[in-house]
């Protein structure tokens, strides 16, 4: 039986499409996905994020134990700040990738995939000592994200931190619209934007709130599938998974292999021969686009890997996609074609992010 | 759902206007709104000898990929360049100028098993 979020009555209102993603009842689109993403890039959307995983961590050792299972380097993230990163498995395997919120010394917010939200809680529980207090409040506490230009406005007069000092991946703990919340700057599109943590009953009420302003459009599924492929964020269960290693899946940057950590001895026996393949990006030069599972075909015609994720790129007005490709054929500016079920798509690879103009590192917000 | 009725429908959701021996071919406005926002449309080479029900062109959108089946058998006599800049266009005017190609129709009799306005209205009624 899939699940609904404590937004789905109000998404059915607001005219959403509703799917089933990862046993979860959400939005795809409302209005339409070309005009949610060109909003987000433009203005300002809200996305229900309450199917994702929050899993709060307590202790004295918390930070010690989480450095211990984390790429994360949790002991010297300082308060306030946030960091990326990834669960991996003893072979360096892709468990979900994650987000980091230290919110004291001892205490930390992780921010999981709905998909495998539980395995995840059930690793940490296995893995860490009991001397850490370990709470899933997926079901007790929500997400909304406010992404694009327009967010700092948008928010400003609901969030009584200073916002204007929030810089990206930082956190602070606020009320918002008079509610004990989380506010992130961080997100999912590469624009502006803040992640907002509550209680789940306090949702609907900031979420009302939100779309009551003028600017504020809700966004679905679909449009953020086109942004964060636009930024090349990865997308866990597509382009990331136990199968890969954060070394082929281009994340070498979140991975410190100086330091002790689940995975880290197996990433560094791949690292010391070299990665076999490598996820890389593609541009297209006409709308048609590629389907995760096409193969990819080096100049010669040999069969050098194949596609994960591919979209209409909104913003670039053609196709785009991520896939592997053999480690010695992922060279930007590669020349490949993707056999399409219609005929060759021919494709170049092209440095990340593939938009370039996305804001989400601007230092003065609302400028 | 808009189903004008001086256009004949397939099970598939294609219509034809038909005038004389060609058929000016589209998808039908439910078609459209279940597909979404179309971001491309793959049409045929004018010249395309295509049997009844074959896969005539592929339209994709941003959630979806999908065939369009000739309504009829017949020669690809013109299609619709203006989609290639503004596919939108399937969305905004699905009966006008969002139609895919033109059909010389080969035998006439194919049309007597496509769908009224009527009966696709109950038809979609029905997929809905």
């Amino acid at each position: 039986m899939p699940k609904r979020t404590v937004l789905f009555d109000r998404h059915e209102r607001l005219g959403g499409r509703i799917v089933d993603f990862h046993g979860w009842l959400l939005p795809v689109q409302y209005e339409g996905i070309l005009a949610e993403h060109a909003h987000c890039r433009q203005s300002v959307v809200v996305f229900d994020t309450c199917h994702m995983g929050q899993i709060a961590i307590r202790g004295s050792d918390a930070a010690g134990e989480l450095s211990r299972l984390l790429t994360q380097d949790a002991a010297a993230l300082p308060v306030g700040r946030a960091r990326y990163g990834l669960l991996l498995n003893e072979r360096g395997g892709i468990l979900d990738d994650t987000i980091l919120l230290r919110l004291a010394d001892d205490e930390f917010l992780l921010v999981v995939n709905a998909g495998p939200r539980d395995s995840d809680f059930d690793w940490l529980a296995w893995h860490m000592s009991r001397s850490v207090t370990l709470e899933d409040r997926s079901q007790s506490w929500g997400k909304l994200d406010v992404q694009g230009p327009g967010s700092f406005a948008a928010l400003r007069p609901l969030v009584d931190a200073h916002l204007e000092k929030l810089a990206y991946f930082h956190v602070v703990r606020a009320q918002c619209c008079g509610r004990q919340a989380i506010v992130s700057r961080t997100g999912y599109t590469g624009e502006l934007g803040y992640e907002i943590f509550l209680p789940m009953e306090d949702v609907p009420a900031v979420f009302d709130e939100l779309l009551s302003r003028e600017a504020v459009r809700p966004a679905g599924l679909g449009a953020r599938d086109s942004l964060r492929l636009e930024m090349c964020y990865p997308l866990y269960g597509q382009d990331i998974d136990e199968e890969t290693t954060p070394l082929e899946a281009d994340l070498g940057r979140f991975v410190d292999l100086r330091r002790e950590f689940m995975g880290a001895a197996a990433l560094r026996a791949v690292a010391a021969v070299g990665v076999r393949r490598r996820l890389v990006a593609f541009r297209a030069e006409t709308r048609r686009r590629a389907e995760s599972g096409m193969e990819i075909a080096a100049p010669d015609g040999r069969i050098v890997g194949a596609v994960t994720s591919a979209a209409f790129a909104p913003s670039l007005g053609v196709s785009i996609a991520m896939g592997y490709v053999e480690a010695a054929c992922a060279h930007s500016g590669a020349a490949m074609s993707i056999r399409h079920a219609r005929g060759e798509l021919p494709v170049v690879q092209a440095d990340k992010p593939l938009y370039k103009q996305g804001a989400c590192r601007t230092i003065v917000p609302g400028l | 759902m808009n189903a004008p009725t001086d256009l004949l429908y397939t099970d598939q959701h294609e219509w034809i206007r038909v005038q004389g021996r060609m058929g000016t071919v589209g998808i039908s406005d439910f078609a459209q709104n279940a597909l979404g926002d179309v971001t491309f449309v793959d049409l045929p080479a004018v010249g395309t000898v295509l049997a009844r029900g074959a896969e005539a062109c592929a339209i994709e959108s941003c959630k979806a990929a999908s065939g369009i089946y000739a309504p009829a058998a017949g020669k690809v006599t013109e299609v619709n360049a203006a989609l290639a800049d503004d596919p939108g266009l399937v969305n905004r005017e699905p009966y006008g100028k969002g139609w895919l190609f033109q059909l010389e129709i080969a035998d006439p009799s194919d049309l007597d098993r496509l769908m009224q306005a009527a009966q696709y209205r109950e038809f979609c009624a029905k997929e809905a």
